[in-house]
């Protein structure tokens, strides 16, 4: 095996990366609480926190329930601009004692490390995750990356312990084209892992938004060159800062495409409400398109325009499904409907993890499902393509259905059933469709939830090999 | 917010810091480099690689050195940017840790 320290872009990659320019953001960040509380933020963002409100952050400092050690604390003016007139988007953005009243969660949810052979790297299917930055323009409080972005402590496999760390060009590229190489030895499955080639790699973190353009296109030719089939990035972006998406990005974008037309590109956006991408009346509605459909917000708008009018990319949304954001079946029929008509495939809705300070944001995952269920009646079928996905350790899993009424002959299946289907195993992909069938409970907010009333399990969720009792009481560092 | 470099850098000016920036946000002087506080993204990369440890995040600068946060700012418009590190200075070392170097920097 052979490592190289360095790399070194091939003269087509070269050529390309001389070829892109950066450009200068006015994203006007405010970061942290600390100029909250000393009333240093601009004029018209003062009113943000209430006195109340900063007086019980301020009473949480230097205790184990401090807001921003878990989570760090960051918006930008964009985003502040819709969380004046949206609750949904205020919750979001605006740190609040609930979220440590419970510390409860673990510090690596999914055991994220046991899939990462390289720093930055989670290779647990056939595609590659890969942190590429560890902030974001402003912070979800429900962030599930927050043991990266507030650079925690994780554990490793092999017993160190450090925060985790970004990816980094050459190795990812030495380990791209090692284990392809070993995969193609192997006939088309790794000798060790039983895993397919690595075809795509997600790039994410934190936001890969962030970056300039010149680091963006550093990553996508050095990925195209190793082979990689397709490359997603993960970002919030158009909800935070839709004019990161300008004409020096698409210039980028554009000549990646020309330079690689066979690595295809897929967005894979977040928007959680349709408040942060569709303008309001003084009333606080939603205002009707002359030409059809609802008008958005401008800067939001071009973007979705300029990113849907190239048709050799693809868009997906994801989010999750948070208490007192879209826990509302009519706000996200709304968003999916709009997302459809804007090019945007709607990819899946998450129920939340187990993440440290999870207790105060996910919902009972019979209450998503209902929910879901709820804002697609009435959706068409080209528009209601999400399904409700949580993330089990084995890998992601569909919550396919939530049932009322008892299965005659079925013991559990008194106050109805939740099944659930796994779509992706980790390593073994012929685990996909094999589903788990468990009896109700109403309060469930993980797994955890139906440990005790498994009816069914061909798809080895609740099975005892799979230990759950690492839900432990974080540290807060 | 924003990081800004400290008075430690002044005649060190080791440049590690350059080519960990995700946003290149580096501005360069004689013998000194300061942060754009616009274009900085609050990474936390250039903070941990600095060999004299100079640079802070706004919130954690030291008290005496609040000066720092405007010179960055006032230097970062006047100043070419640096993506990669530049030449290194040749008694860089045998300035870390002197004190009171403000009164040196070359604008």
């Amino acid at each position: 095996m052979t490592t190289t320290d360095t790399y070194q872009p091939s003269a087509k990659s070269q050529a390309f990366l001389d070829s892109v320019d950066n450009a200068k953001y006015d994203r006007q960040v405010v970061t942290g609480l600390k100029k909250f509380i000393q009333g240093k933020v601009p004029e018209d963002m003062k009113g943000f926190y209430s006195e109340a409100e900063i007086a019980e952050l301020v009473a949480l400092k230097n205790t184990t329930r401090d807001v921003e050690s878990r989570m760090p604390v960051k918006m930008t003016r964009h985003y502040f601009e819709l969380a004046k007139n949206s609750q949904p988007i205020q919750v979001l953005v605006k740190a609040s004692p609930k979220e440590t009243f419970d510390l409860d969660g673990a510090s690596d949810p999914g055991k994220q490390m046991d899939y990462s052979p390289i720093e930055g790297l989670i290779h647990k299917y056939e595609l590659g995750l890969i942190y590429v930055a560890s902030t974001c323009s402003a912070h979800c409080r429900f962030c599930y990356r927050e043991e990266l972005i507030a650079k925690k402590d994780v554990a490793r496999p092999d017993g160190t312990i450090a925060p985790k760390g970004l990816a980094q060009i050459p190795e990812l590229v030495n380990y791209i084209k090692q284990h392809n190489t070993e995969v193609a030895e192997g006939g088309g499955r790794h000798p060790i892992t039983g895993r397919e080639k690595l075809r795509e790699i997600l790039m994410s973190g934190g936001d890969p938004m962030v970056l300039g353009n010149k680091n963006i296109a550093a990553w996508f030719s050095a990925l195209a060159e190793t082979g990689i089939e397709s490359i997603r990035i993960g970002t919030k972006e158009l909800a935070f800062f839709p004019d990161r998406f300008d004409e020096s990005f698409f210039d980028m974008l554009d000549k990646f495409h020309a330079t690689y037309p066979e690595t295809k590109l897929r967005f894979m956006v977040h928007f959680n409400h349709p408040d942060e991408f569709l303008q309001k009346d003084a009333n606080g509605n939603y205002i009707d398109h002359p030409d059809g459909g609802l008008t958005w917000v401008p800067s939001t708008q071009r973007a979705i325009h300029a990113l849907g009018s190239r048709n050799w990319l693809n868009i997906d949304n994801q989010a999750p499904l948070i208490k007192g954001i879209n826990n509302d079946p009519d706000a996200l029929r709304i968003m999916q409907r709009e997302l459809k008509r804007n090019r945007v495939e709607n990819h899946y809705f998450f129920c939340g993890r187990d993440i440290v300070g999870h207790k105060a944001f996910n919902l009972p995952i019979e209450d998503a499902w209902n929910i879901l269920n709820e804002s697609q009646k009435g959706l068409s079928g080209v528009e209601a393509h999400a399904r409700l996905s949580i993330t089990h350790y084995k890998g992601k899993t569909e919550v396919v259905a939530v049932t009322n009424d008892p299965m005659p002959g079925v013991a559990g299946s008194e106050n109805g059933v939740v099944i659930m289907k796994l779509l992706r195993g980790a390593a073994d992909a012929p685990l996909r469709g094999k589903v788990a069938i468990m009896g109700r409970n109403p309060e469930a907010i993980w797994f955890s939830g139906y440990d005790d009333r498994v009816i069914y399990d061909e798809a080895g969720l609740f099975a005892p090999a799979v230990d759950h009792s690492d839900l432990k009481l974080a540290e807060v560092s | 917010m924003t990081y800004v470099v400290g008075e430690n850098c002044i005649n060190c000016k080791y440049g590690d810091c350059v080519e960990v920036c995700p946003v290149d946000c580096f501005y360069e002087g004689e013998n000194f480099i300061v942060i754009n506080p616009d274009e900085c993204i609050d990474c936390d990369l250039c903070r941990p690689v600095c060999p004299a440890n100079a640079i802070f995040s706004e919130d954690n600068l030291p008290e005496e050195q609040e000066a720092f946060i405007d010179l960055n700012e006032e230097l970062a418009q006047e100043w070419p940017n640096i993506t990669t590190s530049p030449a290194s200075l040749a008694d860089a070392k045998n300035w870390d840790r002197v004190g009171d170097k403000l009164k040196l920097l070359i604008r």
